[in-house]
Order: structure tokens, then C-alpha cells, then sequence
């Protein structure tokens, strides 16, 4: 019984996964060519999906090795810097300034491209760096944080510390990496150009399946005995270290994948939003995207993805209504959800499951078992 | 044509000199009152540069009343226009007893009884930078005399660095009698700047020897100016003195920079310090890690600066649209001044309270969830800001300094400002209030007790909800008073808590959670590395072009001393905390878990 | 029969309701307001969509904008950049896509500008931006009514040269529009024969030794000025020096606390600075900043009935303004305030001169020089974008207001000034 009910539970979600999964990647791209979603609305998706990768790699961090880092900002950040400079080498001279070299490097008085410039001509490079840079940083810190057993908050507020230390570097002008300003004004991708409808599309395309990709990479790995580990850590890491479990390698491992995932996120994120600079990689950022995860459910993978997208449509819509007072809204809407509804959005249905039942047959005993075999 | 032009330009000079310094025998007063009545600055500016050497004390005090925009212009009612001066309060009516510039007496009306004017009925004596400078000239042969010695000094400074061989003898003969030790330096730094500037070469030599005795920061430039001037005459001798008397000073520069860096890195600590403290007892203490306690301190600002306006004039606010006016009871004087000491029992009890009721409406229900109080902390954080915006405005508010609160107190020129010092005090007596207060008293034995074990605190009979509450709001209140002092020296606006939040948490962590001695000892030690830092990496870029790999880009960064500095400090704290993982004082444990 | 009376009926209802709605439509024109309201930025911002708002009612209530013989109302349209910059071209892509305003007036920091340049440029949009930048720029999508370098900083520069000042001391913030000021201003002082030894603040070479970056930076929203200020004293310890300031608005109150704290004063040794108008000095210590100088191309004491009518007008708007979070106490005009007026009465202009809404035809009439007479005197619209206006240099007074030194008349706005003087 139990077996074939979960059984049957997995099917029905291989084929939720398989109609969502169909609908970002073939329907909304096939609808927005056809006019019917307007650019605007896709690109906005676009940059939602993209949000929705940093808050998985949050969740594989704090839903299921509970450790909470503040510092996926930083590591969202430099993929995009990276895949950034890439697009800003293809600009060619079509700047404001008309040189080969990016206009900020004019504006700081150079004539010719700093060396650590160079190689970012080639888009493959630019590619191994999204991963490469924040892969090396996560684990220069991730080992010396795990190898001195820093955890709980302290790892909290280490991470805040790295990322605000990176966005104090990447805001001077003179780290060559365009200061406050950061990159904009990108024009060309691989040849194509932006300014082309077609191109926004394709990018979306890229997100959605990336994002199908790492979604299922993280529940298969959720499925091995890594993810079993990984979940003993966060539950008890003294134990499974008694139990002869590395627990440090194991947490260096899944810090450097939740910093390429980030990264990912974060290289996708910035030729669909025109824009990379340091304020994307402080602290606060960091605190938002747990607070999707927080929204949409913790420990789930689809929690975070839910959160990620509600809470920045809610923005989206509310910076628009209500300018005055959507800080105060998005303030309440944390309280509430941590203080009512630990599970976030994905438990509302299991949380309202047993009102419903309530309400349709108000004196059936019945209702009283299923709602607390839902609670199981 | 052109000569004709030039002899017209001659006459009109002739005539503005001569009109200038027609009147020998004028007074003084006389002179300053033609001054003010005259048509253009240029013409105001020569007037007045004849009365230098010729004003007295009482001609000084009409100058810094012309600088403090107190003297007007009062126009009889047949058109004569009479500078005077307002003195004495206001009356019921707003008017003030007037006396005329020229001669000091008081101004009457045709009769002969004495006028009251009102200053929204005058017009106002204008002066602008140049006209104050000719003012100055004049004020600092008078202040020669003064009897102040810091408004002796900066006279003497100003008349040396001028150059002006003319003035030697008033300095030499201010330094026959001159007592004030510092005075006598500046005195000695004057003569010796304006002998630099003579044409003979023993008197310049003497006057580098002078300088290198004195050895004052503010004769650089001089000695620097004769040095490649005696180079380029390539005078051994001369170059050789200045360069004595130059290493004179980077040596005195060296020992003041030293200093200077040392009580700035006290006085950094101590507002670490300060604004830690109150984290240090809701984090350190409680666990609960509390995003809002920037807000709390942002609420202390704020109420310094609502108890400021209410001593003021009052206050009008607008908050969601509800009009609101706080009436002010219009102090001034001493009272005025004393609104800080007000302020601060306020801002502890204001944030206080809101802390009490954040604690009460949300924290207590997440005392297990340490992680999610963090979440639900950083949700306040976000209301309270937009509360603060929209109830005081988006823009920074004003908060003055008291007068015991500016100024400054310099030895052997190392700068020892008042906010700083009385900063660094207040410090030291929170710390020992707040070490009493959780040693010394009932309450401090119950909330150590809470905190330790909560559960085994309960069982004993301890209200631990009433204790969570006090300790919350103790926290609160601590970051308050935090706010109260940071008003003194930073901006007071509704993100004023975002600027210190990381550096709260990190002095807490360093210095090991729950532990008060700790955070003394890391506050004090973070400000002084990042003070020394500041101070120092300019000079060590090129050493730090020597690192490999990433050589060129710590020398860049070595030169943005002020982000060098912070990010030093973060990667010391990220290594220090692999040497010391639970912080400088770890509170031991046998519990794991 | 009823039916088919009834689908006539509903046919002409419909018909009726098209009309009807065309016309509405076509008496109202949608206008973008695009400035943050809430984060760092906001302490600025709020205070141009006030001016913005009661700029269009103004207009509105003097009959609106006439193009082809009818009257269109101004039907704002205000969205929330919250200082955010992704935000910030999510919101100019809403405006434009979405709203399809007919203009935007928006912006203040160079990098939210940076980051809504492309998606004008894709749209063929047109953003007015109204706050003193670094120039280096020369968009078709943006009329530049803010001031240039040679606006504002090279004429202070000239006005402490002639005031006899030898030494300069060049302190910012840490972003692009202090950066390129300062180099600016380094080649402008070496030209006037100021030797590079008098000028403080460090500098940065690159390899080849050529200096890429002068002067003193500090992060945003620094707070400790102690070092930089004893540094300073030191520098100033000698005379005739001043300080040129470019800290954006929040950095300035540590910064002039500490300063007054160490005994410096105008006198001494004075700060021009060029973010502080009239409106950051509401969170300023007046008291202690007597006598430091400011450059703007307007300030609230300007004595003319244009400006004192402007005054008092926007003041009576604000009393009885209904606009949510609005500030009505205390408040002033300043700089960027005046030149948002300025902008949305150039863009009527332009509009009725060009005969429609197209923002080509609008831009052609731009540059086709048009002239407004606003609060500040006259101000000329140029064919590279920006504008020719007065400049004011200005002494702060303990009442928060600025007394006026000196003007320059019909300054040309010039955004491309590195190189220049040599």
C-alpha cells in the first residue's frame, strides 16, 4: 500500500515536473514569438527563473545540510561578473567612448585593456571562469570555515562578512571591474544581437533548462547516499561524525556546488537584466534569497523555486502599486511565514488540507484520519 | 585712445586710494563705519586693509559681529544710512536696543530717545570671503593680544605663514612677553616663516635652524619651498639645513601620526564597542539573532533628535499622512545645550520599549529557531525603516553638537576631539554598568540564569518569560543609547543602523559569544587594526607589489586606504576564527549539540 | 428579431464605448516618474517625484500640453526604482513596454542611469535626467538637463584660484562621477600651472606611470573620517589650501563632524563640495559648515520673482498635497529639483514645437535650441543634449541656505571634457 502510493506519488510528479518543465521551455517562448506574452513579461520570467537557481543553491545549503550562508550573493555575483566581462569585451567599440577597450576603462584614464582582461574575449573561457572563480573561492573558505568546525550562526555571519568584503572590493573603481557602475549597456552574445527579440528568447530557453537540469540533479543527488549524509550532517553532525563520516569533506562539496550553482544563476542573470554591479553581491541580497526559500519552503527543491518567483512577482507588482509601502508588506509577509508557517507556501496545501476536508464534510470522522495521514 | 584709457584708469585708482585713506586722523570706528557704508567689496576690502595695525580690541569685537552677520544698516527717516549694531535681548515687540558703529553711542531718534529696532526692518551688512580675509588681517594683529591662547596662536600662524616682513616686529615683540608655551613655538615658527623669506642668506639659515628646533607640521611647505630653492642655487649650506630641518619634522610627523593613530583606534573601538554591546547581550546572550538592532539604534537617533527639536522650537511631523506637532519649549543657552543629557536616559528607554514589544509580538516564539529569528528580525528591520522614512522623512535629520561636544583639544599636535574622548568615556561607564548590572544585582544572577539553561530555569521558579523580556529589552535599550551617541558623530537618517550592522556582529563573534570581556577586548582591537591600516598602507603598497600572483592588485588596493583597512579586518576575523573558533572567550560547555 | 436587435445593440454599445474611450485617451499623455522611493537612495530621490508631481499639476491645471489644437492632461505614471539597479531597468522596461509613456523623468546616481541607457536606446525611449553627473556620455535617448563638469566644477575650481587658494585636496566617494571629476579637475589645476605636489588626496599609475586615478575615495556610506581628516590638517597645516569635496550626500555629515571637530573651518580652510545642495543640508550641521562653498546652477536664494513665485508655489502644493509619504514641513528647493521643473517644461515645449509626442520629432525639436525661462534664469536646450544654463557659486549660511558669491552666465554644457585642457 505504502509502496505503491509512493510510487504512484512519484509518477504524478515525473509528470508535473514534465508539464512545467514543457511549459517554460516550449509554450511560453513558443507563445511570447506569436505576441501573445509580451517581452517584457518574458524577460521578467527570465530573470525569476534565474533568481530561482540562487535559491536552490541556498536551499541545498540550508534546507538540507543546514548550513545557512550568507554569501550565495557573492558567488551569484561573480558568475555574472564573469560571463559579464565576456559581454562587455563583445561591446567592440560601439561604447559611449567609440574604443575597443570598455568605457569605464576610458573614464579611469587607460588606453589599453588591463591584462587579466584578455582572455575574456573568448566566450569558452569567460564560461570556465562562471564556474571556476566562485568554484575556487568557496573552497578556499568553505575549507578553512569547515576545517576549523565553524557552524551555526557563526558560518551565518562569516559568509555575510565574505560577501560584504567582496562588495567593498568590486565597488572601487579602481579593482578595474567597473565600480559602482559595474557592467551595463551589453550588445552583442554569441553574434547575436540584443536588440533582437529572438535573443531574449533563446535566453530564456537557456534558463528553463538549466534550471530543469539542476533541479533534477539536485533530487538525484538528494536520492544517493550523498543526499542521506548530507541530511544526517544537518540533523546531527556530531553523530555522523562519530560514525566515521568526514562530515567536513562532505560539507566542502556541497558549498562548492551550491557556489556553481549560484554562479550559473548569476551568468544567466546578467545578460537578461542588462546589468551586473556590486550591489548585487551584498549582504542583504544574500538575506533575501533565504528569505524565498523561507517562503516557498525549506528542505523541498520546489519550495525555493516557488518562493524565489512569488516573492519577486510580489515585488515586481507591489514597487509598482504601493511604492511606499512594499517594504512593509515584504517585512510582514517574513514575519508571518516564519512565525505561522514554518513549511513556507509548499505546506499551505497539507496545512489547509484537513479545513478542507473540514468544510466539505463537516462531521465525517474520515476527514480527521486523512488529514493526519497527510500530516505524515 | 589707450593712453587716454590708462590715465583714466590711473584717476580712478588715485581716487579710490586717496578716498580710501583720505582721513588720517578718523578713528578707527569711523573708519569701519565707512567701510560698511561703502558702494563695492573691492572698496571695503581697501578700507579695511587700512585699519590693520590701527584697530583696537573694540573695533575687533564690530568685526566678529560683522562676521556673525550682527550689524545692520538702520536708514533715518531723511535717507541717512547709519550702521549700527543690535545688542541686549529682544523685547515683546522683536526689537533690540541698537548702538551706531562710528562712535559706540546709542542710536536715538530726532528727539534724542533711544530707538528700538526690529532686524526684519534692516538692511543687513553683506561680507563675502574676501572681505572676511581683510577682516581677519585686521583681527589677527588685534588677536596678537588676545587673551586666549588658542586665539593667539591662530593669529601668529596666519601673520607667519603670510610672509610679511612688515609684521615682524609686532611678533617679535609679542615673544618679550609672551608666556604660553604653545604660543611661544608658534611665535618662534612666525619669525623664523618670515625670515625664510629674506634676501639674505645668513637670516634664512638662522631660520632653518629656528624651523628645525620647532619642528612644526605647518612649516613643511616653507621648508620644502626653500629646500628646492636652495638646490637650484645649489647652496650646500642652505640645502643642508633644510634638509636637517625638514627631517626635523617627518620625525615630529612620524610620533604625531603614531599617537594620532592610537587614540583614533581607541575611539573607533569604543563606538564598536558601543554599538556592539547591545548585541552582545540579544545575540551573545539570548541567541536570538536580531537583523533589527540596527533600527534600534537608528530609534535612539531618532529620539536624540526629537527631544533636540522639542528643547528647540517643536516639531512637525507627518507620519502616514496624520499631521502631528510636537510643541517645543523654545530653550536656549545652557538649557538648550543640556537636551543630550536628556536624550540619553530617552533613546535607552525608547528603544527599549519597541524592543519589549518586538520581543513580545515576535521573538519569543523563536527562541528554538535561532536561524529563522534571523529571517523574521531582518522582516522588522525592513518596517521599521519605512516606519522612520515615512514618519521623519526619507532625508537625514539635523542633530547639532552641544558645545561640550565640539571643539577640540590638541597637544603637541595630536588631536583629541571632545565627541571622541567623551565617546571613549561613555563607553567605559556602559561596559561597567551593563558588567554590574549582570553581576552585581538579582536581576543580572536571573537573567544569567535564564540564558544559561532556559528549561532549568523555568523549573526553579524563574519567570523566564518575564526575564527573556528585560534581558531583550536591556539589548535594545544598550543599541539605543548607541544611537544617541551616533548622532554626535555620523548622519541620523532611516538606513543609519544598515552602516553598522556587520561590524556589530562581527566584534560580537570575535570576541566569543556570551562573553562581555570579549567584546571589550575585540571592539577595541578591531578599531585599532583598522586605524593602523588606514594610517600605514599607503606607505606599504609598494612592499605589498611584492606578494605574488595577486601583487599589483594588493598595491591598487593598498592605496584606497579606507576599504583596504575594513577588508584587512574581515579577512583577519575570517582567519583569526580559524585559530579561535568560538571566539576569544569560548563559554564552555559539555553539551553537544 | 431580439437578438438581432440585441447584437446591434451590444455592437453599437461597443462602438460607442471605443469612442468614447479613444477620446479620453487621447486628452491625458502618460509620463514616466522613475526614482527610487525606498533604500539608500531615496533620501534624495523623494524629493524630485514631489517637484515632478507638482511640476504636471501645475501644467495640467494651466489648461496641459497642446499638440494639434487639443489640450493634454499629464497623467503621471510613478513606479519605485528601491535603489536598485536591475530594478531600476525593470521599471524603465515596464514604463516603456507596458505604460508606453511618452517620457520618463528619472534617475539620479550615474550607475541608475547606466543601467536604464539600454533599454531607452532599445525602445527609442526618452529619459530626462536631471542630477550633476560625469559626462562622457552623449545618449539621443536622454536630454541631459543636469549639470556638466564644466558646469559645476571647473568654474568653483576657477573661483578658489582667484580667491588665492594654492593648495587642493581632492576627497569623493568612490563611483564614476568623482572619479572622472577629479581627473578633470587634475589636468584643469596642472593647466592653470598649480604644481602636482600641492594637490592632495594620492594618486594611482599604471604600469607606464601615467596617473589613472587622483585623489581620496571612501566606500558609500563610510563612516569613520577620522584618518582622512588629520591628513587633511596636515595638509592644510601650511595655508591656502581647500578641500574639493565630491562624498555623496550621506558621507558628508561624518565627514564635516569630524572636520569641524578638528578645529578646521571655512576659514582655515574651506570645502567646496558638489553634492551638497540645499536638500541634503537639511541632514547637515548648519552651524558647523558656516562659510563652506557650493556650485550649482540654481539655489533657493536666487532673488528673482520667478524664483520666489516657484517657492512659494511648490511650498502650497506640498500643504495640500495628498500624495502618500510626502514631507510637508521644512522643506526647500534645490539644484536637481529646479532642474526636473526645468525638464518637464523643455519637454512641453518641445512637444508643442515638434506637434506630437514622438519622441524623434521631439528630439529634433530639442536640438533645435528652445529656450525656457525657469527659476534659475534662462536655460537653452543644445544639439548635443544638454543644456546651457547660469552657474551660481554659493557660501553655506547657518539657516541652511546658500548666500550667492558669484555667477557665471549661459554656461555651455560640455560632457566630453578628459583631454581637453592640457
Amino acid at each position: 500500500m505504502n509502496d505503491s502510493s509512493s510510487s504512484s506519488r512519484a509518477r504524478l510528479e515525473i509528470i508535473a515536473i514534465a508539464v512545467i518543465a514543457t511549459l517554460l521551455i516550449v509554450v511560453i517562448p513558443v507563445l511570447n514569438a506569436q505576441g501573445v506574452i509580451s517581452n517584457f513579461h518574458l524577460n521578467l520570467w527570465g530573470k525569476y527563473l534565474c533568481y530561482a537557481l540562487l535559491a536552490i543553491s541556498v536551499d541545498l545549503l540550508w534546507g538540507h545540510t543546514g548550513l545557512l550562508s550568507l554569501g550565495q550573493a557573492l558567488f551569484f555575483a561573480l558568475g555574472g561578473y564573469m560571463h559579464g566581462m565576456y559581454l562587455m569585451r563583445m561591446i567592440g567599440d560601439l561604447g559611449q567612448h567609440k574604443q575597443p577597450i570598455p568605457d569605464f576603462l576610458v573614464f579611469l584614464g587607460w588606453t589599453k585593456l588591463p591584462a587579466f582582461w584578455e582572455p575574456f574575449d573568448s566566450f569558452g573561457f569567460a564560461l570556465a571562469m562562471v564556474f571556476v572563480l566562485p568554484g575556487i573561492v568557496a573552497l578556499i573558505f568553505g575549507f578553512l570555515a569547515f576545517r576549523s568546525r565553524i557552524k551555526g550562526v557563526y558560518f551565518s555571519i562569516l559568509t555575510q562578512a565574505l560577501t560584504y568584503a567582496g562588495a567593498l572590493i568590486f565597488f572601487r573603481n579602481n579593482t578595474l571591474m567597473g565600480g559602482n557602475n559595474g557592467f551595463t549597456d551589453f550588445k552583442f552574445i554569441l553574434g547575436f544581437d540584443f536588440r533582437d527579440p529572438a535573443t531574449p528568447r533563446w535566453l530564456f530557453i537557456a534558463t528553463a533548462v538549466t534550471l530543469l537540469l539542476v533541479f533534477l540533479g539536485c533530487r538525484w543527488l538528494h536520492t544517493t547516499k550523498f543526499g542521506l549524509v548530507q541530511r544526517a550532517v544537518r540533523d546531527g553532525e556530531n553523530r555522523v561524525l562519530f560514525s566515521g563520516y568526514a562530515s567536513a569533506h562532505y560539507k566542502l562539496f556541497v558549498f562548492v556546488l551550491a557556489a556553481i550553482i549560484a554562479a550559473v544563476g548569476g551568468a544567466l542573470y546578467v545578460p537578461q537584466v542588462g546589468i551586473i554591479n556590486p550591489s548585487e553581491m551584498t549582504p542583504d541580497k544574500s538575506l533575501e534569497a533565504v528569505v524565498w526559500v523561507a517562503v516557498g519552503g525549506r528542505a523541498t527543491l520546489i519550495g525555493p523555486i516557488i518562493g524565489a518567483i512569488s516573492v519577486n512577482a510580489l515585488k515586481s507588482w507591489a514597487t509598482r502599486a504601493i511604492p511606499d509601502l512594499w517594504l512593509v508588506l515584504l517585512g510582514g509577509l517574513f514575519i508571518l511565514v516564519v512565525l505561522f508557517l514554518p513549511g513556507g507556501l509548499v505546506s499551505l496545501p497539507k496545512r489547509l488540507a484537513p479545513l478542507w476536508q473540514k468544510f466539505r464534510r463537516p462531521s465525517a470522522p474520515a476527514a480527521e484520519s486523512a488529514g493526519k495521514a497527510a500530516k505524515q | 585712445m589707450k593712453f587716454l584709457l590708462r590715465l583714466f584708469c590711473a584717476l580712478a585708482c588715485s581716487l579710490t586710494l586717496s578716498h580710501a585713506f583720505a582721513a588720517e586722523d578718523e578713528t578707527p570706528r569711523q573708519t569701519l563705519a565707512r567701510a560698511i557704508l561703502a558702494e563695492n567689496a573691492a572698496t571695503k576690502r581697501t578700507i579695511l586693509g587700512s585699519l590693520v595695525g590701527r584697530a583696537d580690541e573694540e573695533v575687533g569685537e564690530l568685526l566678529v559681529a560683522w562676521r556673525q552677520d550682527a550689524l545692520f544698516i538702520y536708514t533715518t527717516p531723511d535717507n541717512t544710512r547709519i550702521p549700527v549694531r543690535l545688542i541686549g535681548p529682544a523685547d515683546a515687540a522683536g526689537t533690540h536696543a541698537a548702538v551706531r558703529v562710528i562712535d559706540g553711542e546709542p542710536l536715538t531718534d530726532a528727539a534724542g530717545a533711544p530707538l528700538r529696532l526690529d532686524k526684519g526692518d534692516l538692511e543687513s551688512v553683506d561680507h563675502n570671503a574676501n572681505l572676511r580675509r581683510a577682516m581677519k588681517a585686521v583681527l589677527d594683529l588685534i588677536d596678537l593680544g588676545a587673551a586666549l591662547p588658542a586665539k593667539r596662536i591662530q593669529a601668529i600662524k596666519t601673520i607667519g605663514q603670510s610672509q610679511d616682513a612688515e609684521k615682524l616686529p609686532a611678533i617679535q615683540a609679542r615673544l618679550e612677553i609672551e608666556t604660553d608655551k604653545n604660543a611661544i613655538v608658534a611665535l618662534r615658527e612666525a619669525r623664523a616663516l618670515i625670515m625664510l623669506k629674506s634676501a639674505k642668506d645668513e637670516d634664512r639659515l638662522e631660520a632653518l635652524r629656528e624651523l628645525k628646533e620647532v619642528h612644526t607640521l605647518s612649516s613643511t611647505d616653507f621648508i620644502k619651498g626653500a629646500l628646492s630653492d636652495a638646490q637650484r642655487r645649489n647652496h650646500t649650506q642652505l640645502t643642508n639645513a633644510a634638509r636637517a630641518a625638514l627631517n626635523a619634522v617627518d620625525l615630529h610627523r612620524a610620533k604625531v601620526d603614531f599617537f594620532g593613530t592610537l587614540f583614533r583606534s581607541l575611539s573607533l573601538g569604543s563606538i564598536l564597542l558601543i554599538v556592539a554591546l547591545g548585541l552582545a547581550i540579544t545575540f551573545g546572550l539570548m541567541g536570538v539573532i536580531n537583523m533589527a538592532h540596527g533600527e534600534m539604534i537608528a530609534i535612539g537617533a531618532y529620539t536624540t533628535y526629537v527631544v533636540q527639536n522639542i528643547f528647540g522650537s517643536g516639531l512637525a511631523l507627518s507620519p502616514f499622512g496624520i499631521s502631528l506637532s510636537l510643541p517645543g519649549i523654545n530653550s536656549s543657552g545652557w538649557v538648550y545645550q543640556s537636551y543630550f543629557i536628556v536624550a540619553l536616559p530617552l533613546s535607552f528607554l525608547c528603544a527599549a520599549f519597541v524592543g519589549i514589544l518586538l520581543e513580545r509580538s515576535v521573538i519569543q516564539f523563536l527562541y528554538r529557531r535561532p536561524l529563522e529569528s534571523l529571517l523574521a528580525t531582518w522582516g522588522v528591520s525592513l518596517i521599521l525603516q519605512q516606519i522612520l522614512r515615512l514618519t521623519f522623512g526619507a532625508n537625514n535629520v539635523q542633530v547639532s553638537s552641544p558645545i561640550y561636544l565640539s571643539g577640540n583639544w590638541t597637544v603637541n599636535d595630536i588631536l583629541f576631539g571632545w565627541n571622541r574622548v567623551f565617546v571613549i568615556c561613555f563607553a567605559g561607564l556602559i561596559v561597567f554598568g551593563v558588567y554590574l548590572v549582570l553581576t552585581r544585582t538579582s536581576l543580572g544572577l536571573l537573567i544569567r540564569a535564564v540564558m544559561q539553561n532556559r528549561g532549568m530555569a523555568a523549573c526553579m521558579g524563574v519567570r523566564t518569560t518575564r526575564v527573556n523580556m528585560l534581558t531583550f529589552g536591556l539589548g535594545s535599550g544598550l543599541a539605543g543609547l548607541a544611537g544617541a551617541f551616533l548622532s554626535q558623530i555620523g548622519n541620523v537618517g532611516p538606513s543609519l543602523g544598515q552602516s553598522y550592522i556587520v561590524d556589530s556582529f562581527m566584534v560580537v563573534v570575535v570576541g566569543g559569544v556570551g562573553n562581555l570581556v570579549g567584546t571589550v577586548i575585540s571592539g577595541l582591537g578591531i578599531g585599532s587594526l583598522d586605524q593602523f591600516i588606514q594610517q600605514y598602507s599607503p606607505a606599504l603598497a609598494s612592499a605589498f607589489a611584492t606578494v605574488p600572483f595577486v601583487g599589483g592588485f594588493l598595491q591598487n588596493l593598498a592605496q584606497d586606504s579606507a576599504v583596504f583597512g575594513k577588508i584587512l579586518v574581515l579577512c583577519g576575523i575570517i582567519l583569526f576564527l580559524q585559530w579561535r573558533p568560538a571566539g576569544l572567550f569560548v563559554t564552555r560547555t559539555r553539551s553537544l549539540d | 428579431m431580439i437578438t438581432k436587435f440585441g447584437k446591434l445593440l451590444g455592437v453599437g454599445a461597443l462602438a460607442l464605448g471605443a469612442l468614447l474611450g479613444t477620446a479620453r485617451a487621447a486628452d491625458t499623455v502618460k509620463v514616466g516618474v522613475l526614482h527610487s522611493l525606498s533604500g539608500t537612495m531615496a533620501i534624495s530621490e523623494t524629493s524630485l517625484r514631489d517637484v515632478l508631481l507638482f511640476t504636471f499639476d501645475e501644467i495640467n491645471a494651466a489648461g496641459g500640453i497642446k499638440v494639434g489644437g487639443k489640450s493634454y492632461k499629464i497623467e503621471p505614471v510613478v513606479v519605485d526604482g528601491a535603489s536598485n539597479w536591475p530594478l531600476f531597468a525593470e521599471k524603465a522596461k515596464q514604463l516603456l513596454e507596458q505604460d508606453k509613456v511618452a517620457v520618463t523623468f528619472g534617475c539620479w546616481t550615474s550607475v541608475s542611469r547606466k543601467s536604464v541607457l539600454p533599454v531607452f536606446e532599445k525602445n527609442n525611449g526618452l529619459l530626462f535626467y536631471p542630477v550633476q553627473y560625469e559626462g562622457e556620455e552623449e545618449s539621443q535617448n536622454v536630454a541631459y538637463t543636469a549639470e556638466a563638469v564644466n558646469q559645476q566644477a571647473t568654474p568653483a575650481v576657477d573661483y578658489l584660484l582667484e580667491q588665492g587658494y594654492t593648495k587642493f585636496y581632492l576627497l569623493g566617494s568612490d563611483y564614476v562621477y568623482p572619479q572622472t571629476t577629479n581627473l578633470v579637475l587634475l589636468e584643469y589645476l596642472l593647466s592653470k600651472g598649480v604644481p602636482i605636489e600641492n594637490i592632495g588626496g594620492g594618486f594611482r599609475k599604471d604600469e607606464s606611470g601615467k596617473i589613472i586615478s587622483a585623489g581620496k575615495y571612501t566606500p558609500f556610506g563610510h563612516t569613520d573620517y577620522q584618518q582622512i581628516v588629520a591628513e587633511i590638517k596636515q595638509f592644510a597645516a601650511g595655508g591656502g589650501a581647500a578641500v574639493i569635496s565630491t562624498l555623496n550626500g550621506d558621507t558628508n555629515v561624518p565627514f564635516f563632524k569630524e572636520y569641524a571637530a578638528s578645529g578646521l573651518t571655512a576659514d582655515t580652510c574651506p570645502v567646496v563640495s558638489f553634492s551638497i545642495s540645499e536638500d541634503e543640508f537639511r541632514g547637515l550641521p548648519a552651524d558647523q559648515l558656516v562659510g563652506q562653498l557650493g556650485c550649482w546652477t540654481y539655489f533657493q536664494s536666487i532673488n528673482t520673482p520667478a524664483n520666489k513665485k516657484f517657492v512659494s508655489d511648490f511650498k502650497a502644493w506640498l500643504a495640500k498635497s495628498t500624495v502618500p509619504g510626502i514631507v510637508k514641513e521644512g522643506r526647500v528647493t534645490c539644484s536637481p529639483m529646479v532642474l526636473s521643473y526645468n525638464g518637464v517644461y523643455l519637454w512641453k515645449a518641445a512637444v508643442e514645437k515638434a506637434g506630437t509626442f514622438d519622441v524623434d520629432a521631439v528630439r529634433e525639436a530639442w536640438k533645435s535650441g528652445i529656450s525656457f525661462d525657469g527659476p534659475a534664469g534662462k536655460v537653452t536646450t543644445q544639439p548635443n543634449m544638454h543644456l546651457t544654463k547660469n552657474v551660481y557659486i554659493g557660501e553655506t549660511k547657518s539657516d541652511g541656505q546658500f548666500k550667492i558669491l558669484q555667477s557665471f552666465d549661459n554656461v555651455y554644457g560640455e560632457p566630453w571634457l578628459k583631454g581637453k585642457f592640457k
